[in-house]
This record gives structure tokens, C-alpha cells and sequence, in this order.
């Protein structure tokens, strides 16, 4: 068999997917997959993000979570703990004091971790750029993958932030990372 | 409304005689003046007062005015719950002279002149806790006096080297652009040069708008 | 028998902690579970906020404030633009100052919602939060329409509101309101005879009426230690003195006195909105100042007039003056009293602006309401003061 490309469910196409699969596996025992690809999958489909609210962003954050644009059907659950979380969303204001806190936190993260930057506070200072105690971005403290823009982003804007992690990961991802 | 404050405002200069240095009604509020030394003892009048009742204290902070030889201004807000009355009370201090802590007056002036002390480094004295309060931990500086430019001296950056945050002089990549719009055509406080008659002019009166017949 | 010395051990909560509400550090000292002393590190979220007003105009400035406590913006706004309205000596016209109270309001159920809902999720109730947050999301599309954001409107602005409201608005909101009143029944009926809810906060974080008056309690907080003071009623300001509304009052001053003023807050707030509504489908006119020296002209005016492109020009690059002088204004913001101490030396630029921020003091009090409870209780109490860090810290 060739390599498969995904299909749109409920298509016709997907329906001979899946006969073929099944004939497959009826037929030799197993089905070969690309380990990257797989892998990706994985990941993608159940990406824990840990809740790092600072400032105003988190509230858009929160909703996020909640009933309307819910994360949680893309996998995307709340995780408060670092440990077991694979996603940091830095939503807010990072401040001098505040910054070796997140480093800690993001240190605590175990591989393969991605972080995405939320608001502008958290891309580049924002609205705080000038002043004598704002980090001016999170990227001067840990390496970001993803900048949602917006001040703050709608959910509906963090929704697709995250959409395109999920899309670079499957894009970039490995086994390793 | 202001009869009441004046009549208020009267109450209390008679009472505290030589605590209060001057009063003010501006804008519907009243404003009492009085030094760093007395200020408890006028605290605790006007909270205790029958006429007075300022139990809540709502808000201390401080104005820097770098022109002046006591620098700072240091201004409590005090609120009578069962007055419905408001008052304003202000202090002049500069870098040394400590002002006596209100924390004995009212608990929730704690945190209030930590706040002074980190923003301005006004020295509250016989305060139960002073330290920095909202500036990072070892920040150096006092941020919100006017000598202190709005960028402050250090940023931070996580060193990938020494595995922890740094501080370094501050780099900015673009220049907080500050424009001075107020306009020169309007009350310019220089003369400009070869303009010196201007100002002479400007004594006369204007002239009256011909009417139109 | 010798003495034997306890030590007690000193434990760090925070700063990211699902529990916390925002950055806040909590050093706490405990002898078992009980917490003999708790000292809350806050500044982890200091912005320098009120060092940029002094370098912005008075129209700049206004962003600021919807920042400060970020799940009630346009109250803050409101704060603000009476102080820069008392100095200059204007008054917003009618159909401003109704819409006005009718967004205070607003926001008012907002910030509520979100406090209650995430006060039960803090102890335990995971329900309330997702329905509260989909009436959030509702009332959040009427910022949208009104002003282009979901959150930080931008839409008090000294001299009235920024626009008029949209066609259709009023009679959306008359909807919302009615699908209203069953939520709220639906969370009651979760919450307030909940066993689980009752044991976590009854007598939890008592705080008697004087010391409610010594550490500068306001709001919610101190209405539910049984002082009635409510800066809408005793100091009214914009349209309040023509609204007819009651306001809750608690008998014990514990967790559960707190939250129920809030649910009841609630229902007065859509009272208030129910009043506003009918007057604003009477009321016209202008939605702010007509002074041009303070408000912009339309757009429309301004490309086709000379001197309304003068003043565009002039009001958004040098912005207006304001006479020197100082105030110091508040409002009933949701979570208490948030005033703008604002003084004026007679520039463009405000020279300095306080923010006495009602969650200030309220923290501060955090010691004194957690001594003898236990850990699981700190989360309660923090979550009865409604503590965002964003006015905490500015």
C-alpha cells in the first residue's frame, strides 16, 4: 500500500480510508505509519496547556475554556501543573519581578514543551513597552513558538493560536521534539 | 454643600489650633494643611471627633514637586462614613525628614506608605513593616519621582549561559518619542528672540471688535 | 518536662497557582494546617502604569485605566472621566450619562459573574463557571457593539461616551435581561442551600463592622459586615439619583454573606439596567459635550469642514488643557470604592494620577481575615475579596 493522506470524514473518500485500512489489517496483521506523523498525532490531539495568567489576557484566556469556544474538544485541557503540562500560554503583562517565576515554571515543563505568547504585553512589552518594570516580551525569558496578537486577543484569536501550534507541530515535530 | 464643608473646615482649625496650617475648598472639596510632626495628633482628632467621624481612611500617596525644597507632597484622603463627608490632607517632606506612620490611627495605612516609600522613598517612621512593596526585589531607585526616567536604568533578559535572569543597561529599540504639543502660539513661557516688543503688546488691552452697523 | 519549641513552616503559594487570581505571592506561616501568619507579596504584576499617565495626554490616558481591573473595565473608565470632568468644569449631557450607568452596570453583572462563578470553581464547584462565563460572553457582545472590543472599550471618555449606541441594542439587552433571571435561579439553586458550598464558606473569613472601617474595607465587602454604604446612593454621580434600587446588606460578614450581596448586587444591577433602558428610548440628544475644544467632532463633519479638521487635529496630537487644581473622585466599582486622585498643573498632561484601588486594602486585610483557618480556607477568603491583580499592582 502507498502512503495514506488523511480524508475528510463522512466523504466518500473516507469510507473506501477506512475499508482499506480495515482490509489491510484483516489482511497482514498491522499498518505502517510514518513514526514523525504519528507521533505528531499524538501530541497534536491532546496538548495539556498550563494556565499562566497574568493580566487581562487571561480572562480572554478563560474563555477560551469555557462553553462557547471551548479548548477542551481539541484536547487542549487546563493543566495547572507545569509538570504535567505541555503548552505554557503566557497571557499578560510579564513584569521584572515576575520574570524569574516564569523561568522556573517553564523550566519545571517537561520536553517536548511549547509556549505561546498571548497579548502584546507578552509578544513585545504592548501597551507597557516604556516602562521601568515590564519585560519587554516574554522571548527575552523563554523561547516562544507562537505570537497571537491582540490586545487582548479575542478567544476566538487564541483559539486559532493555538490551531496553528497544533499545525506546527505537525509541521516541525519529531520525535525528539 | 460647601457651607458645610466651610463650616467643617472651620470646626477643625478652631479645635486644632496651630495644627492646621492653611484650608481650602476647591471644587466642592476641603483641603487642610499641616507638618509631618503633627500629623498623628490631627489624625486621630479627625477620626475620633464627634463632628468629624473620619473612619475610613481611603488613600495616602505622594506628588513629587522637584522645584520645591520639600519635595514632596504627601496627601491623605480620609472618608466619614456617617458624615458623608470627604477630606483631603496634605504634608510637605522632602528625601530626609521622616513622616510618623498613621498605621497606629488606621491598619490600612500599611500597605499605603509602603507604597509611598517604594514610589517616592518618603520614610515613614515607627511603620510596623516598611519595605518595597510594588518595585522588584532589590530595585534600586525610587520610580515615580520625576528625576527618574520612565524607561528606569535595567531591564531583564534570561542568559542562556549563567542559567538565570540578568539585568543589563537599558536598550530600547525605538526611542519613547515624547512630543512637547504645547503650543508656541499659545502662552509660550520664552520669548522668542527678536519678538521682546511682543510682550509689551501684550500688556495693552485688545482692541474691541468694530460692530458691525 | 522541658518545653519543646515549635517552629512553624513557612510555605510559599504562588505566584502561579490556579487559586491565586492573577500574580499574587503569598509567604505564609503555618503551624499544621492552621495558618498562624500570612504575608501576601504583590508587585508581580506592577506595570508602571501610573508613571505612563504622566507621560501621556488626558484622552491618551484613558486605555490605561480599562487595564487596572480588567473584569469590570468601563467602571475605571467612569472613575476616570468624572476626575477629568470635575477639573475641567463640564458635565456629560443626559443621554451620555444614562448610557453610562447603564454600561456601569453592565459591567457590574460581569465582574460579578466572574467572581462568583470562579469563587465556587475555588471551592469545588466546577459547574457555575461555565455557565457564568457564557452570559459573560453575551454581555461581552454588547461591548463589541458599542465600542469594537470585547474588553478594553475605550468608551467612558471625559466628556460623555465615545458613541451613541446602535440601533437594535436596546431591545437586545431587554432580551438578555430575560434570559437572565433563570440563569440566575439555575446557580442559586446550585449554590446557596449547597452543603459543600456552605461548610467552605460560612463563618469562614469573618470580619466584624469596625474592622471593616479600620482597614478601609468598601463595596461588597463591607456591605456584608452590615454597614450600608454605597457610593451610589450617599455620593450619586451621572444619573443615580434617578434610579430606584435597593442595596443588599449581610448580616455576618463571612464568605457566604459576601457572595450572597453579590448574587443580590446582581439583580439589583439589572434592575438599574431595566430603568435605563426604558429611559434611553426616550431620552436623545448628544452623547457628549458639544464643547469642541473637548470632544471631537464626528468624522464625517471633520472631512468636510475646516474647522472641524482643526479640532480633530488639535484634540488627538496636543489634546485638551486642564485647569490646574486637583480631585480625588470615586465610584462604586463593583469590587469598592475605586477612586482617581488627579492633579492637574494646567497642561496637556496630567502631572499625577493616583489610583486608590479598592483591592489595595482589601488584600492587606488578608492577614487579618486568615489567622486561625486553615489552608483550604485561603483560597475562600481570596477568592471572597475579589482580587484582581491589575488594580492590586497597576
Amino acid at each position: 500500500m502507498g502512503v495514506i493522506t488523511p480524508a475528510k470524514p463522512g466523504t466518500a473518500a473516507e469510507a473506501a480510508l477506512s475499508r482499506a485500512l480495515n482490509d489491510e489489517l484483516a489482511d497482514k496483521g498491522f499498518v505502517v505509519a510514518q513514526l514523525d506523523k504519528l507521533v505528531t498525532w499524538a501530541r497534536t490531539g491532546s496538548m495539556w496547556g498550563l494556565t499562566f495568567g497574568l493580566a487581562c489576557c487571561g480572562v480572554e484566556m478563560i474563555h477560551c475554556w469555557m462553553s462557547r469556544y471551548d479548548l477542551d474538544r481539541f484536547g487542549f485541557a487546563p493543566m495547572p501543573s507545569p509538570r504535567a503540562a505541555d503548552v505554557m500560554i503566557v497571557a499578560g503583562t510579564l513584569t521584572n519581578k515576575m520574570a524569574p517565576a516564569l523561568r522556573k515554571v517553564y523550566d519545571q515543563m517537561a520536553e517536548p514543551r511549547y509556549v505561546i505568547s498571548m497579548g502584546s504585553c507578552a509578544n513585545g512589552g504592548g501597551y507597557y513597552h516604556y516602562s521601568y518594570s515590564v519585560v519587554r516580551g516574554c522571548d527575552r525569558i523563554v523561547p516562544v513558538d507562537v505570537y497571537v496578537p491582540g490586545c487582548p486577543p479575542t478567544a476566538e484569536a487564541l483559539l486559532y493560536g493555538v490551531l496553528q501550534l497544533q499545525k506546527k507541530v505537525r509541521r516541525t515535530g519529531t520525535l525528539v521534539r | 454643600m460647601s457651607e458645610a464643608l466651610k463650616e467643617l473646615g472651620d470646626h477643625i482649625v478652631q479645635a486644632q489650633t496651630g495644627v492646621v496650617s492653611k484650608t481650602e475648598i476647591r471644587l466642592g472639596e476641603l483641603m487642610l494643611e499641616t507638618t509631618p510632626d503633627k500629623v498623628i495628633a490631627l489624625l486621630t482628632y479627625l477620626r475620633d471627633d464627634p463632628k468629624c467621624l473620619f473612619k475610613q481612611l481611603i488613600d495616602i500617596c505622594g506628588v513629587d514637586w522637584p522645584e520645591r525644597e520639600k519635595r514632596f507632597d504627601v496627601v491623605y484622603n480620609l472618608l466619614s462614613l456617617k458624615n458623608n463627608q470627604r477630606i483631603r490632607l496634605k504634608l510637605m517632606t522632602d528625601e530626609t525628614t521622616p513622616v510618623p506612620s498613621a498605621a497606629t490611627v488606621y491598619s490600612s495605612a500599611g500597605w499605603f506608605e509602603r507604597e509611598a516609600y517604594d514610589l517616592y522613598g518618603v520614610w515613614f517612621s515607627d511603620h510596623p513593616d516598611l519595605r518595597r512593596i510594588l518595585t522588584d526585589y532589590g530595585f534600586e531607585g525610587h520610580p515615580l519621582r520625576k528625576d527618574f526616567p520612565l524607561t528606569g536604568f535595567v531591564e531583564l533578559r534570561w542568559d542562556d549561559v549563567q542559567k538565570r535572569v540578568i539585568y543589563e543597561p537599558v536598550k530600547l529599540a525605538q526611542e519613547f518619542r515624547r512630543f512637547d504639543f504645547l503650543s508656541p502660539w499659545e502662552g509660550a513661557p520664552r520669548v522668542l528672540p527678536g519678538d521682546e516688543k511682543a510682550q509689551e503688546k501684550a500688556a495693552a488691552p485688545a482692541p474691541a471688535p468694530a460692530k458691525a452697523s | 518536662m522541658s518545653d519543646v519549641e515549635i517552629k512553624t513552616m513557612t510555605m510559599n503559594f504562588g505566584p502561579q497557582h490556579p487559586a491565586a487570581h492573577g500574580v499574587l505571592r503569598l509567604v505564609v506561616e503555618m503551624d499544621g494546617e492552621i495558618v498562624e501568619r500570612c504575608d501576601p507579596h504583590i508587585g508581580l504584576l506592577h506595570r508602571g502604569t501610573e508613571k505612563l499617565i504622566e507621560y501621556k495626554t488626558y484622552l491618551q490616558a484613558v486605555p490605561y485605566f480599562d487595564r487596572l481591573d480588567y473584569v469590570s473595565p468601563m467602571n475605571q473608565e467612569h472613575a476616570y472621566a468624572l476626575a477629568v470632568e470635575k477639573l475641567l468644569g463640564i458635565e456629560a449631557p443626559e443621554r451620555g450619562q444614562y448610557i453610562r450607568v447603564l454600561f456601569s452596570e453592565v459591567t457590574r453583572i460581569l465582574n460579578h459573574l466572574l467572581n462568583v462563578t470562579t469563587f465556587a470553581m475555588d471551592v469545588g464547584a466546577l459547574t457555575p463557571p461555565l455557565w457564568g462565563f457564557e452570559q459573560r460572553e453575551l454581555l461581552m457582545e454588547y461591548y463589541e457593539q458599542v465600542s469594537g472590543s470585547r474588553m478594553h472599550a475605550a468608551y467612558f471618555r471625559p466628556g460623555g461616551v465615545h458613541q451613541d449606541l446602535p440601533d437594535g441594542m436596546l431591545d437586545s439587552m431587554e432580551g438578555w435581561i430575560k434570559q437572565f433571571y433563570p440563569f440566575m435561579k439555575d446557580v442559586e439553586n446550585l449554590l446557596n442551600d449547597n452543603r459543600i458550598f456552605r461548610q467552605r464558606t460560612v463563618d469562614i473569613g469573618i470580619v466584624s463592622a469596625e474592622q471593616a472601617l479600620d482597614w478601609g474595607f468598601s463595596g461588597p465587602l463591607i456591605r456584608a459586615s452590615g454597614i450600608p454604604w454605597d457610593l451610589r446612593k450617599s455620593q450619586p454621580y451621572d444619573v443615580y439619583d434617578r434610579m430606584d434600587f435597593d442595596i443588599p446588606l449581610g448580616k455576618t460578614g463571612d464568605c457566604f454573606a459576601r457572595y450572597l450581596v453579590r448574587i443580590e448586587e446582581m439583580y439589583q444591577s439589572v434592575r438599574i439596567m431595566e430603568q435605563c433602558i426604558a429611559a434611553l428610548r426616550k431620552v436623545g440628544g448628544p452623547v457628549r459635550v458639544d464643547d469642541r475644544k473637548i470632544s471631537p467632532p464626528r468624522r464625517g463633519e471633520m472631512k468636510d469642514s475646516m474647522e472641524a479638521l482643526i479640532h480633530h487635529f488639535k484634540l488627538y496630537t496636543e489634546g485638551y488643557k486642564v485647569p490646574a487644581g486637583e480631585t480625588y473622585t470615586a465610584v462604586e466599582a463593583p469590587k469598592g470604592e475605586f477612586g482617581v486622585y488627579l492633579v492637574s498643573d494646567g497642561t496637556n498632561k496630567p502631572y499625577r494620577c493616583k489610583i486608590r484601588a479598592p483591592g489595595f486594602p482589601h488584600l492587606q486585610a488578608l492577614d487579618m481575615m486568615t489567622r486561625g483557618h486553615q489552608l483550604a480556607d485561603m483560597s475562600a477568603n481570596i477568592g471572597s475579596l475579589d482580587i484582581v491583580f491589575g488594580e492590586i499592582d497597576r
